[in-house]
């Protein structure tokens, strides 16, 4: 079988025109409030968050390698891009890509030691708490270099042209450019769980002491679901700094963004493609409403969400949905619709 | 020559400061594999209401058995409510659980602590006040000079308390009756079981008895030390390292890597600034937890 028909066989028609029809709406999304730059700003927000939990998605939900140092990652793609650019004056959007591939490479350096040595999730996730404290530390620290806690106006990830060519602000053109980026990392999701590598996945997960006796090399695939989804914070990670046009230390905190993004993943549904942006939309309104009536309690309710997530509701809602319509449509007589998150 | 020795006694407080989280956690971890990464919120927590009883008018020593006291009750609520359901699933499960559990109580506690909550309009009692700045429970203690090294009144307090809570800890351990049992679920639960100890019950007391250590610790510290509700997650952190360095299940290894730890960090904070300090701390975790990975798993 070629490459090519390998990718259309494995792409199920069902799935990709869900995600199609998302990124429809959050293409529509940003018009009703064109020119309103908060809500151009939340609603980057959610297409930002969505993306880093489709990263968790690949990583966690798939090989059980839960990362914790994705604020840290984050901040190798944000900080690497502006530094790299600032010292060689080359194209951010090449420094962009440089930066995301050495926050793949610590991605592929701790996957492939953790497969290696069989590392437990529970170790994985200490390791790299430990990880993610040491470089938000560096950031934070190395003032010479990132400025320390001061920051610096971050304006790198620019569309010179653009903006003016189409007659909006380049916040619009970077919405769309991280929309742009979210149905390819999505439609990566979707490719890789329907590829062999998904078999795999799945068979790493049930048991990888089984999966490796029948010849499937678990080190491999779980350094490859490290390495895809450490590219994937490293690079959101600039865009994520990019819209907020500001870069500080404490926006790649533990508690700013692996909190956050565990908490993305879980509302939306851990392992379903569509999870992670229901997820972020949930959560984002729910921090929209809560800065308008009780801004200071956001750290509160939040703490209190992860716990009764993890608790009560680790399934999400996607899935939740789709045991809804299933029901729905078994008490219809129809035959139930396959869970198509 | 005296500054450096006066460093080493801060240091030494540290440590003893750092041993004291760190057993915390070995304790509860070793007997049912509940990371508490809640523990130095604890710790904070205690701090926040002695300073609130001080306010009143307290002395410290009353503060300190109010805060122990609200920091004890907590921590048997937290057992029983949040981390029954941690305890009901088995392996890999329960300890994900205990850590999503107790990180989710640490970001909530450290936005409640930091808003406070007013229900006067409701009942003129429930007003827990918002603890926003820094706060510390400084009783003047004098300095004291030895050979040209001027050290730390609170220095040597928090040395000597220290080391006296830790022997009481070891006594309660070794020599009584639910010390004993304690032990014997850390070793092997179904034989605990079999000679009739509730692991459960066991685990409850341990819970409760590793926060009031923390909270204990807390106050120790804030009598030479600023305390905010944002040092909670950052104690937790360094008492995580702790107890990884010191092997997780062993309360001498717990004590022997907090001294060792706090020792590092001070000197090293003095020579190269706190932030290089810190990545060493941090470093020193990474490179034991991949030297020694059986230690955690």
């Amino acid at each position: 079988m070629s490459v090519a028909t390998r990718v259309t066989t494995a792409l199920p028609r069902e799935t990709v025109r869900n995600v199609v029809l998302v990124a429809a709406v959050l293409a529509l999304a940003p018009l009703p409030v064109l020119g309103s730059s908060y809500y151009e700003g939340v609603l980057a927000h959610l297409v930002i968050f969505a993306m880093f939990a489709v990263a968790l998605n690949i990583v966690f939900g798939q090989t059980d390698q839960l990362f914790l140092f994705m604020g840290g990652l984050a901040g190798i793609g944000g900080y690497g891009t502006a530094l790299l650019a600032d010292w060689t004056g080359v194209n951010p959007w090449i420094t962009l890509l440089v930066a995301a591939l050495v926050a793949a490479l610590l991605g592929l350096v701790v996957s492939w030691i953790s497969a290696r040595r069989k590392f437990t999730v529970v170790l994985i996730s200490i390791l790299t708490l430990n990880l993610q404290l040491v470089l938000v530390e560096i950031y934070g620290g190395a003032r010479d270099i990132t400025r320390g806690s001061t920051g610096f106006p971050y304006d790198y990830l620019s569309f010179p042209g653009v903006a003016e060519a189409v007659g909006v602000s380049e916040d619009v053109v970077l919405y769309y450019f991280a929309l742009v980026l979210l149905v390819a990392v999505l439609l990566v999701y979707v490719w890789l769980v329907n590829s062999r590598y998904g078999v795999a996945f799945h068979a790493i997960r049930e048991d990888d002491l089984a999966a490796s006796s029948i010849g499937i090399d678990v080190v491999r695939y779980k350094v490859v679901a490290g390495t895809v989804a450490a590219f994937v914070f490293g690079l959101v990670g600039a865009v994520y700094v990019q819209e907020a046009n500001y870069i500080l230390p404490a926006d790649f905190s533990f508690l700013t963004v692996d909190v956050l993004v565990l908490i993305v993943l879980i509302v939306g549904g851990l392992r379903t493609t569509l999870g992670p942006v229901v997820g972020a939309a949930i959560v984002v309104a729910m921090e929209e409403i809560l800065v308008a009536n009780f801004t200071q309690w956001r750290s509160a309710i939040f703490g209190l969400l992860l716990i009764f997530l993890f608790l009560y509701f680790r399934s999400g809602v996607v899935p939740a949905l789709a045991d809804l319509v299933d029901s729905v449509g078994a008490l219809r007589g129809e035959p139930g619709d396959e869970p198509s998150g | 020559m005296g500054t450096m020795a006066a460093i080493a006694i801060d240091g030494l407080a540290f440590g003893v400061f750092l041993a004291l989280l760190g057993v915390g956690i070995t304790l509860v971890f070793g007997l049912g594999e509940v990371l508490n990464l809640a523990i130095g919120t604890f710790t904070v927590m205690a701090v926040l209401v002695a300073t609130w009883v001080a306010r009143g008018g307290q002395g410290i020593v009353v503060s300190a058995l109010g805060a122990i006291l609200v920091v004890a009750a907590i921590g048997l609520v937290v057992d029983r409510v949040l981390l029954s359901p941690s305890y009901r699933s088995e392996g890999e499960q329960r300890i994900l659980l205990g850590i999503f559990t107790t990180l989710g109580l640490t970001v909530f506690l450290d936005g409640f602590l930091i808003n406070g909550l007013d229900l006067s309009r409701f009942a003129n009692v429930l007003v827990i006040p918002a603890f926003p700045a820094s706060y510390n429970l400084s009783q003047n203690l004098p300095t004291v000079t030895v050979g040209g090294a001027v050290i730390q009144g609170s220095s040597l307090v928090v040395i000597a308390a220290g080391a006296v809570i830790l022997a009481v800890l070891f006594f309660f351990l070794r020599r009584t009756f639910v010390g004993k049992a304690t032990r014997t679920v850390f070793q092997d639960e179904r034989g605990a079981q079999l000679v009739g100890v509730n692991p459960r019950r066991v685990r409850t007391l341990i819970f409760v008895l590793s926060v009031t250590v923390a909270g204990l610790a807390g106050i120790l510290w804030a009598l030479g030390h600023n305390v905010s509700v944002s040092s909670g997650f950052q104690f937790t952190t360094f008492a995580l390292i702790v107890s990884i360095v010191g092997g997780v299940r062993s309360l001498a290894g717990a004590i022997t890597a907090g001294i060792l730890l706090g020792l590092v960090n001070t000197f090293a904070n003095f020579f190269v600034g706190s932030y290089v300090a810190t990545v060493i701390l941090f470093g020193a975790a990474i490179v034991f937890l991949l030297a020694k990975p059986e230690a955690i798993s």
